[in-house]
């Protein structure tokens, strides 16, 4: 696993994310996250997560230190946040297959082979021409 | 520097609530000096109306700053060795609470009835194995770390620690001549003499095992402060975090053992008159007492080694 990974239900994902759409502040990335994910992070689980997150390399101060200082994603942020966003959509591509296999009648049970069956030839096997 | 530099009731004209700054101390120094400024004027921004935080940011900030208090931040490798440092401080504290029992406990079988022996010789024996166990582990820790250690002190490491390395050396070259001497000392003295009725045996004694306790500390000292500046390989910090797991669990095991054994002797008295070493033990005995909470401190403090330890793993 890499030491940069990042979880789905980790508020280093979604800082990441609001970084991606550019810099911004402690405030600003709450209500930024408070919008695009309806989740309210508080101020020390935001800076819990900004200050590992600066230690991992993925984002680093946008200007001069002050009591507002932006964050800006790095490369390794942008690639870091690219991977775990596929990864998810994997797992969420895998989910939707899974559960499209599960709704669809099964052929393993007399009743669902029949109605495979139908499926498969058409309006005509089950006698409902137009 | 300006005046409203120092100025630390408002921020950017607006008036600082006064909580925020007893909230910030919770925080680790070093992070506080880093992001301290950031989150104040962050909670200034989500404060209600009158100025006041929230409870349920207050909760959120308590609750940040406990978790970094308890799993340390920063690089993951940093973290390990801090983690495994600790319970190497354990175990020193640990090993000493050990001596104090092991001391105390002499011939403590002698003094119970044949049949009342056997629980509480369980308990003893499962206090020797795992401290065997221990002992072991924690050699094997600090194995692993040898190559990494004698890296360090060669690239100039050897400056960094020289002070304390020279003092463990000092406490060790007056610890091993004192044991010979008091050892011949011993020789010539009666069993009374040696079990409390010669004072100045005794002190010289107690003389002998303060000045090894502080041997022992020292040395520990001088680990801790070169496995602070290691660069291990990962199979190194993996190999330490789960050493530092396993003699956690194991010096709480030994902590319920001890107390156990005591219970048991202490049921199993068989001369309330006094005079044997069981009637000795069943009471509040002030050395037993002592051992005891030393284990349970050093056991909380590995605990929270190994928790930290084990916590930067996944991060590694």
């Amino acid at each position: 696993m890499s030491p940069n990974r990042v979880r789905a239900n980790d508020p280093t994902l979604l800082i990441l994310t609001s970084l991606a759409a550019g810099d911004k502040h402690g405030y600003a990335l709450l209500q930024d996250i408070e919008r695009f994910a309806g989740v309210t992070l508080g101020p020390g689980t935001l800076y819990g997560a900004i200050s590992r997150l600066e230690q991992r390399g993925l984002i680093e101060p946008a200007g001069e230190a002050g009591r507002r200082r932006p964050y800006r994603l790095t490369t390794s942020g942008a690639e870091t946040l690219a991977e775990t966003l596929e990864e998810l959509r994997a797992i969420a591509e895998e989910g939707d297959r899974r559960l499209a296999r599960r709704d669809a009648p099964s052929a393993t049970t007399p009743a669902g082979a029949r109605a495979v069956g139908r499926a498969a030839l058409g309006p005509a096997a089950s006698g409902g021409a137009a | 520097m300006s005046a409203a530099r120092h100025d630390r009731s408002t921020i950017g004209g607006r008036r600082r609530w006064p909580g925020a700054g007893l909230l910030l101390v919770l925080y680790p120094a070093a992070w506080r000096r880093r992001y301290g400024d950031e989150l104040d004027a962050l909670i200034l921004d989500m404060a209600a109306g009158d100025g006041t935080a929230p409870w349920r940011v207050r909760a959120d900030l308590i609750g940040s700053a406990a978790r970094l208090r308890l799993l340390g931040d920063g690089d993951p490798g940093r973290r390990i060795r801090g983690g495994a440092s600790l319970v190497l401080w354990a175990w020193a504290v640990f090993v000493l609470a050990g001596a104090v029992v092991a001391k105390t406990s002499e011939h403590w079988q002698q003094a119970l009835p044949r049949h009342g022996v056997g629980d509480a010789q369980a308990a003893f024996d499962a206090l020797t194995v795992a401290a065997i166990v221990c002992a072991v582990l924690v050699a094997a820790g600090i194995a692993v770390a040898l190559p990494a250690a004698a890296r360090f002190l060669r690239d100039g490491g050897w400056w960094l620690v020289r002070a304390r390395a020279l003092i463990a050396v000092a406490l060790t070259a007056a610890v091993v001549p004192a044991l010979v001497a008091i050892g011949f000392w011993a020789h010539g003295l009666t069993d009374a003499q040696r079990n409390g009725h010669d004072a100045l045996y005794g002190a010289a004694v107690v003389s002998w095992a303060a000045l090894g306790a502080a041997c022992l500390l020292a040395w520990t000292a001088v680990a801790t402060r070169i496995a602070r500046e290691l660069r291990c390989r990962r199979g190194v910090l993996t190999t330490q975090a789960l050493i530092a797991a396993v003699v956690a669990i194991a010096m709480a095991a030994m902590t319920v053992a001890m107390l156990v054994w005591w219970v048991i002797v202490a049921q199993r008295d068989p001369a309330p008159s006094g005079g044997s070493i069981a009637a000795y033990l069943s009471a509040l005995v002030p050395q037993l007492a002592f051992a005891a909470v030393l284990m349970v401190v050093a056991t909380a403090i590995a605990a929270l080694g190994a928790v930290r330890a084990d916590a930067a793993l996944t991060e590694l």
